[in-house]
């Protein structure tokens, strides 16, 4: 799965090493781009050096000398994402003064957040990444749609792609894509699934079965046709239980509140219950330890719709998870944060798992990979599907190319890739051979063959 | 342990020995010389051998520190072996340990010969000796890492085996492209010397022997009396060379992109000079009256440079010099040349770092609850780095000790066991007394070559890569694996 090219890769220098950081640094060096890598602690440089081929230097990212040192003045791109959101924004605001690069920052304070627009413009940043709210916004998603292990949102937010796994006895266990199609009512399209471990990007002729995970891509309001013609609840959830009143907790109860659903939160600090009080007057409050059986059970757990666990522990978070799927019906999402133990994660069966560090990466790989080709198309949206092994990549088709205005039944594409939809002037389209692709769509794709840069590579 | 990523390691290594073996082959097709067909077999048998090694394309190419450590041993025994197997088979060395030798102290830049005369070697032969050291001399994992692709930063680790310094760092961000880096400089540099030689006069096939030999500061000449037959201005440029080659290559990495502050300002390489200058001024002194002003600086210049660049190269009997400039010499040889560069010994940056401790440990008693971290390169230095170094002295000791003991048995004198092993393990070449510049090593055992074999290999790789290999850990998996 290597996705190296001969091409010299983009200068990048990534500030920060803590989760965030060594998660780029990992993805960035696997598609062959020079990295150095800054971090004050020297213990931390140390570990990734050793890992991956990248430079280390330690010291203050925000000084000039050090970012001289760093080579900021033939860098590409600057990524900062230390600790604090102010180190983050002075590091890019003297990189710009610099060097020529862009840069990056991440921000998720939530005093700073709703002035994202405003620091982004008047600081020349490419952008503004807030991993909190991104797990909050996917964590919201996937409440909505509560039968769904995964949500995710693309052709700004028109279509989504969901996953969902098959129970046995189901009645689309034993069809055939084929069959599906002419089942439905309304245009949606499987695109990936996933039988013992084995990914597959199916054709028509190819047959569900039941302990399939499926992931299909289908407009917003189709979804939910998809959903009940197959039996599956589509039903939102009305409350939720959130554990932890951490800055992602903050930002979920605030999609939620906003589309109506009840808020319940579990802190164990008086004085941040107080300040979460105050920021949301809506949601109910609770001073308390969230991992206290007792405490949990008291607020009803066995009733609730929903159980999301947000401590920073990522032990805690799952054994929670456990806790709630065995004592209730409700719907369940686990945060990970740093584990690295996916097989045992995937084996805990815990259903809906978020992976706040993956979703910051997948935002920055998009726009380094739009941004490395040279020609000009821009990559809206990329997520990594079923451990990384698909991807789904959104390309805006800005100019006309081999692939524009032919007929995709003319086009020679690759096997194992699938064109997924199209967004035409934000009606969504799920191509048929017929159909092409023009100058002004945007088109998702979802391939088993890693590291697309653009959109002509889908062909042979 | 990763067995099959170590045996594809190795099995690259040689088959870049077997391409690189063509090179006496094709000086033996030029001056129509025999040996050139065992030249050509050995050639092929590496080859094939790697062919063989790298046919087991490991699945997992993810490999650590210890196999680095491990696969660079493993390689540069491999490499002494394959490289002195045809110096036996040609009949060129009579003696299979001796051809083991001569090897091994090809590529671990020594110098240190077993031939009574190297003029009655074949021009091949010469020539491979010659190639021998330049391909030690920056190191074959090195260059490995230049070509072939391996996933991975694991890399890294193959670099640090290899490389000679306390902490090796690097240019650019990818191994792949520091590698390249540090070989188009030493090619460079190369090719620059064979120019200055052939425009003093000097052949072409003796200033390509040279040149090499003084890249990797080697050692091995095409003369019997090494340099000293040539002119004074051939004797300035390998002077100049030498030293040059036992510079930190990143200073020539600076300089290459224009950063001259940064190049200059190196604390190592200022250190490496001032001490260099010292040196020559008092070895002068000693010798102005045998020699005369011009003579005896030529001469000084020569053997100071050549000695702690651990060359090996020489003008002129030191070993008759009076005491003094024959103490300066022998203790130049275990301070060595700067880390990152082709030279041995226990290196510039170490031996500085060591005075500091030792400054800051009398500081220490002067203030005991002081707090002061010591800093080179206008850095300070990270606790683990110290200990490191104080470990490598202690390791070093030992090791030293240990083989002047085994060297003893041999029944000689110990100026001349004390030198052999400090000019071997540095990797320096001649020593005094009957190791001295105009004897060779062809005199002692079986026994003590071996242990000069073994410590020549543990100080050009900087000791721990080869005796990991005596850790029982290592072999243990190969053990359990059997059953």
């Amino acid at each position: 799965m290597s996705v190296r090219s001969d091409k010299q890769g983009m200068k990048i220098i990534i500030i920060g090493a803590g989760n965030v950081g060594s998660t780029l640094v990992e993805q960035l060096a696997h598609e062959g781009h020079d990295i150095t890598i800054v971090d004050i602690v020297a213990r931390k440089i140390q570990a990734i050096t050793d890992n991956y081929d990248v430079m280390g230097i330690v010291g203050n990212g925000a000084s000039y000398s050090l970012l001289m040192e760093a080579g900021i003045e033939k860098a590409d791109l600057l990524i900062a994402v230390t600790e604090s959101d102010e180190l983050n924004l002075l590091c890019c605001t003297v990189a710009k003064r610099v060097g020529r690069c862009a840069a990056i920052a991440r921000v998720r304070m939530p005093d700073y957040s709703k002035e994202v627009q405003y620091l982004q413009e008047q600081l020349k940043l490419a952008l503004v990444i807030n991993p909190e709210m991104e797990t909050a916004k996917e964590a919201a998603r996937i409440l909505a749609m509560p039968t769904a292990l995964d949500v995710m949102a693309f052709a700004h937010g028109q279509a989504e792609l969901i996953k969902i796994a098959i129970p046995e006895g189901n009645r689309i266990a034993g069809m055939t894509l084929a069959e599906i199609g002419k089942k439905l009512p309304v245009s949606a399209l499987v695109c990936a699934v996933e039988r013992n471990g084995e990914v597959y990007i199916p054709s028509g002729s190819f047959r569900l079965e039941g302990g399939d995970t499926l992931t299909f891509a289908a407009s917003r309001r189709n979804i939910r046709t998809f959903m009940d013609t197959f039996g599956f609840k589509s039903r939102r959830v009305r409350d939720t239980l959130i554990v932890g009143g951490s800055k992602a907790a903050y930002y979920l109860a605030q999609e939620l509140i906003h589309s109506g659903v009840e808020v319940k939160i579990i802190e164990q600090s008086r004085e941040r219950c107080d300040e979460l009080s105050v920021l949301l007057p809506k949601a109910i409050i609770i001073n308390g330890d969230g991992t206290e059986e007792g405490l949990l059970k008291e607020e009803g757990i066995e009733r609730a719709d929903s159980f999301v666990p947000l401590t920073g522990i990522d032990e805690v978070n799952i054994i929670l998870t456990l806790y709630a799927r065995k004592i209730s019906q409700a719907k369940v999402i686990t945060k990970i944060n740093r584990m690295n133990f996916k097989s045992v994660v995937n084996s805990l069966e815990l259903g809906s798992v978020i992976y706040p560090r993956y979703v910051t990466a997948e935002a920055i790989i998009a726009y380094v990979r739009a941004r490395y080709e040279s020609r000009s198309n821009s990559i809206e949206t990329l997520y990594h599907l079923f451990d990384q092994r698909v991807e789904a990549i959104e390309f805006r088709v800005e100019e006309a190319s081999e692939v524009t205005d032919i007929p995709l039944r003319d086009l020679k594409r690759k096997d194992e890739l699938l064109i997924a939809c199209i967004n035409r002037d934000g009606h969504i389209i799920i191509p048929s051979g017929d159909d092409c692709i023009r100058v002004g769509d945007t088109v998702m794709i979802v391939t088993k063959h890693l590291g697309f840069r653009s959109l002509t590579e889908i062909l042979k | 342990m990763n067995y099959a990523m170590i045996a594809y390691i190795v099995g690259a290594v040689l088959r870049i020995e077997g391409v690189l073996l063509l090179g006496p082959c094709a000086a033996a097709l030029y001056y129509s010389e025999n040996v050139g067909w065992y030249y050509l077999c050995v050639a092929a048998f590496c080859e094939l051998c790697g062919w063989l090694l790298v046919m087991l394309r490991p699945k997992d190419q993810v490999f650590y520190l210890k196999e680095g450590c491990v696969a660079t041993a493993l390689s540069w025994l491999a490499l002494s072996f394959f490289g002195g197997l045809p110096m036996y088979i040609s009949g060129q060395i009579p003696h299979f340990i001796d051809a083991m030798f001569e090897s091994a102290s090809g590529f671990t830049t020594t110098g240190a010969t077993v031939c009574q005369s190297v003029e009655a070697l074949a021009k091949s032969t010469l020539l491979w000796r010659s190639m021998t050291h330049w391909i030690g001399g920056m190191g074959i994992l090195v260059f490995l890492l230049a070509i072939v692709p391996l996933s991975g930063g694991s890399n890294m680790n193959i670099m640090r085996a290899e490389s000679p310094g306390p902490s090796v760092g690097k240019l650019v961000p990818k191994v792949r492209h520091t590698a390249r880096i540090l070989y188009l400089i030493y090619i460079g540099l190369t090719i620059l010397e064979i120019i200055l030689l052939i425009a003093g006069g000097m052949s072409l096939f003796d200033s390509v022997n040279h040149s090499m030999a003084t890249a990797g500061t080697g050692g091995f000449g095409v003369r019997n009396d090494s340099i000293a037959s040539y002119t004074p201005y051939l004797q300035w440029v390998i002077t100049v060379f030498m030293i040059a080659f036992g510079v930190n290559f990143n200073a020539y990495y600076f300089i290459l992109f224009r950063q001259f502050r940064k190049a200059f300002s190196m604390e190592e390489v200022r250190n490496y000079i001032l001490i260099i200058l010292a040196s020559i001024f008092f070895v002068f002194l000693s010798i102005r009256s045998i020699y005369g002003v011009s003579d005896g600086l030529r001469h000084a210049a020569f053997q100071v440079g050549s000695i702690i660049s651990t060359t090996g190269f020489t003008t002129a009997d030191f070993d008759a010099w009076p005491q003094v400039a024959r103490t300066i010499l022998v203790l130049l040889m275990f301070i060595g040349s700067c880390a990152g560069s082709t030279g041995g010994g226990l290196k510039v940056s170490r031996v500085t770092i060591a005075v500091k401790t030792v400054k800051k440990e009398l500081a220490a008693y002067l203030h005991p609850k002081s707090i002061k971290k010591i800093r080179f390169e206008g850095k300070p230095v990270e606790h683990e780095v110290v200990r490191s170094i104080n470990v490598y002295f202690i390791t070093f000791l030992i090791l030293f000790t240990g083989s002047v003991l085994l060297v003893s048995i041999n029944g000689y004198d110990l100026e001349t066991n004390l030198t052999a092993v400090a000019a071997t393990i540095n990797n320096v070449g001649p020593g005094l007394a009957k190791v001295g510049p105009t004897v060779n090593f062809g005199h002692f055992s079986i026994f003590t070559k071996c242990v000069l074999i073994f410590d020549m290999i543990a100080g050009r790789l900087e000791l721990f890569p080869l005796l990991m290999l005596f850790h029982p850990a290592i072999w243990k998996e190969v053990c359990r694996r059997r059953k």
